[in-house]
């Protein structure tokens, strides 16, 4: 009844493969500045890891590590939706993909890996910031809308 | 002691090396330099010899049918990934994520997970490359832009990823050829464990106990029989791992609000403009 047939090369061959589209992802999420090609790098990581786990649940002869890469897929379209957004949010808000546009972000202390004279230029939108805020749906309720200072007191 | 003989390690270390150079002529240049048809033919030469380095660390499974669409599958997995993360075009890079993608189903389906190669490219190849080409061509600027002709420090990038690589597979192949005993394995299968062990063993004790019956592969069968594949699959996610199939579900829920939540187009707040018309704020 047990399947002896998927022995520890058979196994590594799954965890070489694995490795090299992991080490690929990586490279390229280190060395390209679109913040697509980078998300996508981010995918052909987690890719290289559902090759490992598949072939591990083959090995050891158990569903678990099928069950894993599908969780690991809904948590990568989750994501994929999610980050999708947000890229589209901050293309809005400065017309480029750029990933150096956004070293702002680092911690402090740091220097800026790429100078400002090569990143395109960007011209920022006066005004205070727009934060994302849900859509309101349903019926206005009939009464006025108070505060929250005074519904509190 | 080496743990490596010196022929893995010699080949490990030329896979570091070529790859390095390789990809890293691949890569665009670092400030957006043009780089000639040679440069480019000299860097995929290197990267393919690497590519063909990597190929005697595995092994050909099974018959010539099985050994032929695995080596075709892995071969076109890598080549996928390496044109991926140096195609300039990001419209190239997601068809060539998506070749990544579909070559790796196909190990899927040659390491039996029937339902995750279906799924993997139904969700991936389908759903999620057609987003990112919606959100590319959504993104698309006037011919190319700068940032995707050049690379963020593509030397030291590629040293990194390529030392990687190396490590990964110099680890992988260790533990393969480390002397052991007659008749052992470098890894114990937990199913070998349980059938090689008598019951009362304490370890065959331990790992019945923590893979219950359903979570097992399903044996090998009579010629003609058919092994319950998805049905297995169907029968461990649901008894087994019944909490994750919920809390996953809540993960996608509260995805999609977020996603609803975040990409909504708004009009961006201007100084020129009244506030009050331009956000459902408070009706005063």
């Amino acid at each position: 009844m047990i399947d002896q047939t998927f022995s520890f090369e058979f196994l590594s061959n799954y965890l070489i493969i694995g490795a090299a589209l992991m080490a690929l992802g990586m490279l390229g999420f280190l060395s390209r500045r679109n913040l697509i090609v980078m998300f996508l790098s981010a995918e052909m990581m987690l890719q290289g890891v559902a090759l490992t786990l598949v072939g591990f649940s083959r090995f050891h002869g158990n569903w678990t590590g099928q069950i894993f890469t599908i969780v690991m897929l809904t948590v990568a379209a989750s994501e994929a939706a999610l980050a999708l957004a947000l890229i589209l949010v901050l293309f809005n808000r400065i017309q480029s993909l750029d990933v150096t546009l956004w070293q702002g972000l680092r911690e402090t202390g740091l220097p800026e890996t790429v100078d400002a004279g090569e990143a395109e230029p960007y011209d920022p939108i006066p005004g205070p910031e727009s934060y994302p805020h849900l859509t309101p749906s349903g019926v206005e309720p009939p009464h006025p809308r108070q505060p929250w200072e005074q519904r509190r007191g | 002691m080496s743990l490596l003989d010196t022929r893995d390690l010699g080949l490990i270390a030329a896979i570091v090396a070529l790859g390095w150079v390789g990809v890293w002529l691949l890569l665009p240049h670092r400030h957006g330099g043009v780089k000639t048809a040679r440069v480019y033919g000299v860097g995929a030469l290197l990267c393919g010899i690497a590519l063909l380095m990597i190929l005697p660390f595995l092994t050909p499974p099974g018959d010539l049918l099985v050994g032929g669409f695995f080596y075709a599958f892995s071969t076109l997995a890598l080549v996928g990934a390496v044109l991926m993360i140096t195609s300039r075009n990001p419209v190239n890079s997601a068809l060539w994520f998506a070749v990544v993608v579909l070559s790796s189903s196909g190990l899927f389906l040659l390491a039996g997970a029937q339902f995750l190669a279906a799924g993997t490219v139904i969700v991936y190849a389908g759903a999620i490359i057609v987003t990112f080409l919606f959100v590319i061509m959504l993104a698309q600027s006037h011919g190319q832009a700068v940032y995707d002709r050049a690379a963020r420090r593509p030397l030291a990038a590629s040293l990194t990823g390529m030392l990687l690589l190396g490590a990964l597979l110099a680890s992988i192949v260790a533990t393969g050829t480390s002397p052991r005993a007659e008749g052992e394995t470098p890894l114990s299968s937990s199913s070998i464990t349980t059938a090689a062990r008598p019951m009362d063993d304490p370890v065959a004790l331990v790992v019945s106990q923590a893979v219950p019956e359903t979570s097992r592969l399903p044996g090998l069968r009579e010629p003609g029989e058919t092994p319950a594949h998805v049905a297995g699959l169907g029968g461990s996610l649901f008894t087994d791992h019944l909490l994750t199939v919920q809390v996953v579900g809540l993960l996608l829920f509260v995805a999609l609000i977020g996603a609803v939540a975040i990409a909504t187009p708004k009009a961006p707040v201007r100084p020129d403009r009244s506030t009050a018309t331009a956000s459902p704020g408070p009706a005063a």
